[in-house]
């Protein structure tokens, strides 16, 4: 061939497809689930572990101390409010109350996370005061008297709140008389056999209660406050002042209370993001994309925690499901309990690949052999490359927390979250970012005073790395400020401060010079120690922050996955209902109407319904179904037949299937019209 | 008790309400018959079932009374009647009457059978219906039916509460009517100067001031609080709330900032005039008047206009919601003004030309609104109804960019559905929630629209039609 310039390549002619190699043993398609399985659950346990300290605090006894700090911020500190404010509401014994103690909990927009919250005030109100407690939600009060009912069950009901309703007193008889069901005396005589101080009703949802029956409910309660202890809570998601504005004035009276203002979520998701993903001794990661997923749709979309772990807990789940290489992640695994399929798995990974390619490169081919043929060796190796993708990625996550605390110590505008810098970090793309760089030149310009507190606050970060001896360097800066008999702190010589621009004038020229100033002797000691400073923490961070997907192995320490999670928390049902009318071959796979037509074509062949889609895409406002049936006729219709019976059945078929799907509506504007109901894309 | 002492306790304990208290007593003493029916009617607030409960305690009547607001139905009055009555008549005999016989009331026809049968053979009884005018689900021959117990059940005697007198609704002339007229004045301040509030609610220092004691303490109090109470109902309870709780409210609430100075030992006891001028402030605003449930806590100091501006901004705060969830927010307060013709005009991907148009667009909007007829500004008008995909479509044509589309939309609007910040509207499938022709309104103001926007870089007015000043 060497005689021609360039030539045709032609690959072999094949018979059809190749021929399939018969299986010969029975292959378990999930292999080694039950230890993949009991990896999951042992790291998830430990990443529950970290969610249930920080949000939910009470029913964790596992308390460990460096989480002691978070805790405080987190609701308990609210609920601590809300439970004083019970147990303060409880004194006045004789004296009459003028009106109900209520509290209002703003507890945000997030909707799903109040019931959660609620039930946990519950239990905390309950071990702390002697008081009962009962939830009410909007869905099982749609009037006064279901309310009352709802609400005597769950106060009467026994102590332990189980949710079967054991020794209801549905007709306790009082002295021979009956009560109705939705008299409140009931609540009176168990109030007689309990003596509790205070009976606390947690109104969750107050805004999709009914104001009617918002306001009857509070005028029955106030008539009652002579006999019953009663304290309301009222759950608000938008805000206290619209609460108010729903009232009446008179009702209004009747309440006197206090806001409470709950943890932002977005708050939480940050603490939880820190204490889960981004924390350095995590064994499975979850990578750029998805996290950066996770918190987009908190932030756009809603803002709820349970979401947050629910996600999480899925990508792990996923992750372990999926890939049978996971397998590794498990602790003291022995070469004799792997099957050689999961060598071969490993052989097949993309990191594998980049990896042996990178020993070609170094001509280590012997080694490249080995890899390939010896799954002992491999498996060395395996474990050899884990702990050192776990070590990076754990240096990473360190040095992303150092970063995040160095710049809230020097208060640098704009304040980024540790999520956010995480995220950019665990994409590879800090190292080099504006970010970094501006971090850096801060570092390099702070005034004495201010290293001090950066010092300080990394001290208090208490990590076993040390990536800077901080101890010395907080020894010789303690010495050099000592020294120092000025009252200004010292500068480095970066420093604006100690820059002068001056101006010559040379042959009617002007010449602009940076000109530094003359550096005390302290300053100069000073500078030195910042540089060094600088220098050790810019190779650190050079050193840690890597691409964490071009480390081998790292589709096992690292979840990344699109597909799985966004199906299943960010469906798109008519997205999915309006791709599959506008192109059906894209599910149907037939020949006949090809995916390489353009999508706007109409053919015949296509299903009755996709049809008159597309037309009824075309049409305006208001469709003439007459006009439309004559369109669908020349579309579908055999031209010669003169019975259009089938083809009627076909149209009649398709407008009731459309009509169906909610996209029709008949209209009384004009006769003979539909109208539409849904446009695309939206 | 003597009659004479009755009357005298009473009086002292309710002013200014002689003649209702006169009235009782003509009309329930234990030997002389007493009517079967009597309505007292009065506004709120103006000592019915006060003084009723007080006189019928000392009078020695067997009595027995029903509050009608705690009584969820019709047939919930009916049974509270039998059970309360067969408790009074306990209490008074000190025995025990055999409930069983009396375990059902479902309708008037039973419960005038079991008055009859309680009553039969006693002497006179006393049952008290506290506000019958608001009870729910009444049964609408309740009164008619009561107006005539006194035919049935000679030993029993009727007294109905109500805000107004029931003549028409009670089908039978010549029930008696009590009438208890609104305080005036002078028997409000006589009534409130009766238990006057502390100024100091820790007595001073008594080495400080060792002749300051406690008699003195009072006098200061009873002479301050008389003067203070004049100054608030001329200045804000006149004009807002004459009633008793209302004018009492307001008064609770303004004490504590009027007597701050002297508190602070700025202003002597004595000092009104001069303290005035210094609290005028507070007859200035309408926080004493408002009704809330967050007691506000005292403005500080005499820095008002700021406190105030501030307050003002503090009130406009909204509750930080997603990105998305306030756009759909905007989207869906645009689509309940904007009319849906003029959609093109504004959502529109348009060129320069068709921006020169809306402007032109809204100032003859503003011209017509000078000329011929005053047109109310859209934003003052009630939200009207919109179809969910046009929320959708404002809603992409406000964003910036593309978003998918997610199910999580479609839960945002459910999720503001359930907060009441979107509210879905009538119509023959307003049950059906998978109904496609479902409408939606808003249902907040302007001012909070208008915050979301500015949160988020959007200002909301640029978009609606007629524009706002």
């Amino acid at each position: 061939m060497e005689h021609e310039r360039c030539y045709i390549y032609t690959p072999p002619e094949s018979e059809g497809r190749s021929s399939k190699r018969q299986r010969t043993r029975k292959r378990d398609p999930q292999p080694q689930r039950a230890e993949r399985l009991a990896t999951y659950r042992e790291i998830w346990a430990q990443q529950e572990d970290r969610i249930q300290v920080l949000s939910f605090p009470l029913f964790s006894m596992r308390m460990s101390k460096q989480y002691q700090a978070a805790l405080e911020e987190a609701d308990s500190a609210t609920q601590e409010k809300i439970i004083n404010f019970v147990a303060a509401s409880t004194r006045a014994e004789d004296e009459p109350q003028l009106s109900i103690p209520t509290g209002l909990v703003v507890a945000g927009p997030s909707i799903a996370s109040h019931g959660p919250f609620f039930v946990r005030l519950g239990q905390r109100i309950k071990e702390e005061t002697n008081s009962r407690y009962a939830i009410l939600t909007s869905g099982e009060s749609p009037n006064l008297k279901t309310l009352l009912k709802n609400l005597i069950t769950k106060i009467t009901s026994r102590i332990d709140d189980d949710d079967e309703e054991l020794g209801r007193p549905t007709t306790s008889s009082r002295k021979g008389l009956k009560l109705l069901n939705f008299d409140l005396g009931h609540v009176q005589e168990w109030q007689k056999m309990n003596r509790v101080e205070s009976i606390v009703i947690a109104i969750q949802d107050s805004e999709a209660f009914d104001t009617g029956i918002l306001i009857e409910l509070i005028d029955l309660l106030f008539s009652w406050l002579d006999r019953l202890p009663l304290v309301l809570l009222f759950g608000i998601a938008t805000s206290a002042e619209s609460f108010e504005d729903r009232l009446s004035g008179k009702s209004l009276r009747y309440l006197e209370g206090q806001k409470f203002d709950v943890t932002q979520s977005d708050e939480i998701i940050e603490k939880l993001f820190s204490a889960t993903i981004a924390r350095a001794d995590v064994r499975l990661r979850i990578g750029p994309g998805l996290s950066r997923r996770i918190l987009d749709r908190q932030k756009d979309h809603v803002q709820n925690v349970q979401d947050f772990v629910d996600g999480l807990k899925y990508a792990y789940i996923s992750h372990f499901y999926a890939s049978y290489p996971t397998v590794f992640l498990q602790e003291g695994l022995a070469f004799e309990d792997l099957s050689s399929d999961v060598f071969e798995a490993v052989r097949n990974l993309p990191s594998f690949r980049r990896w042996v390619e990178g020993l070609l490169d170094d001509r280590r081919t012997h080694d490249v052999r080995k890899l390939l043929d010896s799954d002992q060796y491999l498996y060395e190796k395996i474990i050899e490359y884990m702990d050192r993708g776990q070590l990076a990625l754990s240096m990473l996550s360190q040095a992303v927390i150092l970063l995040t605390c160095i710049r809230e110590a020097l208060h640098m505008t704009p304040q980024i979250r540790l999520s956010t810098i995480w995220t950019r970090a665990i994409s590879g793309e800090l190292l080099g970012a504006p970010l970094l760089r501006e971090t850096m030149l801060t570092v390099k310009k702070t005034s004495s005073d201010k290293l001090a507190h950066v010092l300080a606050s990394l001290k208090e970060l208490d990590s076993d790395e040390n990536y800077v001896s901080l101890e010395s360097f907080q020894q010789e800066l303690n010495n050099l400020i000592e020294n120092n008999k000025n009252s200004t702190p010292l500068r480095s010589q970066d420093d604006v401060r100690n820059e002068s621009l001056r101006t010559t004038v040379v042959a009617q020229k002007v010449l602009l010079s940076k000109h530094k100033a003359a550096l005390s002797e302290q300053d100069k000691a000073y500078s030195d120690l910042v540089a060094h400073f600088h220098d050790r923490l810019e190779a650190y961070f050079n050193a840690a922050f890597v691409d964490p997907r071009t480390l081998f192995l790292s589709e096992i320490f690292m979840y990344d996955l699109k597909s799985p999670h966004t199906e299943v928390f960010q469906p798109r049902p008519r997205f999915a209902i309006e791709r599959a009318l506008a192109s059906p071959h894209d599910y149907l796979g037939c020949d006949c109407c090809g995916g390489d037509q353009d999508e706007a074509t109409l053919s015949a062949t296509l299903p009755a319904t996709a049809v008159l889609y597309q037309l009824y895409l075309n049409a305006g406002a208001l469709i003439n179904v007459s006009d439309l049936w004559s369109a669908f006729n020349v579309m579908v219709g055999d031209k010669d037949a003169e019975d259009e019976s089938k083809t009627m059945a076909l149209f009649q078929r398709a407008l009731a299937e459309l009509k169906n799907l909610g996209m029709v509506k008949p209209s009384r504007k004009k006769t003979d019209h539909i109208a539409k109901a849904m446009w695309k894309g939206l | 008790m003597l009659p004479d002492e009755i009357l005298e306790r009473l009086n002292a304990e309710f002013p200014s309400r002689e003649q209702q208290i006169q009235q009782l007593f003509a009309l329930y003493s234990q030997h002389l018959p007493s009517p079967p029916l009597l309505v007292a009617h009065g506004l709120t607030a103006t000592g019915k079932s006060s003084i009723i409960r007080a006189y019928l305690k000392v009078s020695g009547i067997p009595f027995a009374i029903v509050n009608s607001r705690e009584c969820i139905t019709g047939r919930h009055l009916l049974e509270r009647i039998v059970a309360s009555c067969l408790d009074a008549l306990d209490d008074f005999d000190g025995g025990r009457i055999d409930r069983r016989p009396f375990a059902r009331t479902e309708n008037l026809s039973a419960l005038a059978v079991n008055l009859q049968r309680l009553f039969g053979g006693r002497a006179k009884f006393v049952v008290v219906l506290d506000g019958v005018d608001a009870q729910r689900e009444a049964p609408p021959t309740l009164l008619p039916a009561l107006a005539r117990f006194g035919e049935m059940i000679p030993n029993l005697s009727l007294i109905l509460t109500a805000t107004l007198p029931l003549t028409t609704a009670l089908h039978k002339p010549g029930i008696p009517h009590l009438h208890f007229p609104p305080y005036s004045r002078s028997s409000l301040l006589t009534i409130l100067s009766m238990h006057p509030p502390k100024i100091f609610l820790m007595p001073p220092s008594a080495e400080q001031f060792p002749d300051y004691t406690a008699d003195l303490a009072a006098e200061d109090d009873a002479w301050l609080w008389g003067r203070f109470l004049g100054a608030v109902y001329d200045s804000l309870s006149k004009h807002t709330g004459r009633d008793l709780i209302s004018f009492k409210l307001c008064a609770m609430r303004m004490w504590r900032p009027f007597v701050d100075p002297v508190i602070k030992g700025q202003f002597g006891t004595r000092d009104f005039s001069r303290l005035m001028v210094n609290r005028r402030f507070l007859f200035q605003m309408e926080d004493g008047v408002l009704d809330k449930i967050i007691s506000a806590e005292p403005p500080a100091g005499a820095g008002t206009s700021a406190s105030l501006i501030e307050k003002k901004r503090s009130r406009a705060v909204v509750h930080s919601l997603p990105y998305y969830t306030t756009h759909l927010l905007i989207a869906a307060y645009l689509a309940s003004y904007n009319p849906s013709r003029t959609d093109v005009t504004y959502f529109m991907k348009h060129t320069d030309k068709r921006r020169n148009k809306r402007r032109a667009h809204s100032a003859s909007a503003l011209g017509v609104t000078k000329s011929k007829h005053r047109k109310i500004p859209r934003h003052l008008l009630t939200p009207s109804p919109f179809a969910l995909d046009r929320l959708l479509a404002v809603f992409r044509a406000l964003i910036e960019g593309t978003v998918p589309q997610v199910a999580d939309l479609l839960t945002q609007v459910g999720t503001l559905t359930s907060m009441r910040l979107l509210v879905r509207v009538g119509g023959a499938g307003a049950a059906d929630v998978l109904d496609p022709g479902a409408r939606w309104r808003v249902n907040f103001s302007w001012e909070y629209v208008r915050a979301l926007g500015r949160s988020v870089n959007v200002e909301v007015g640029e978009y609606l039609v007629g524009g706002v000043d």
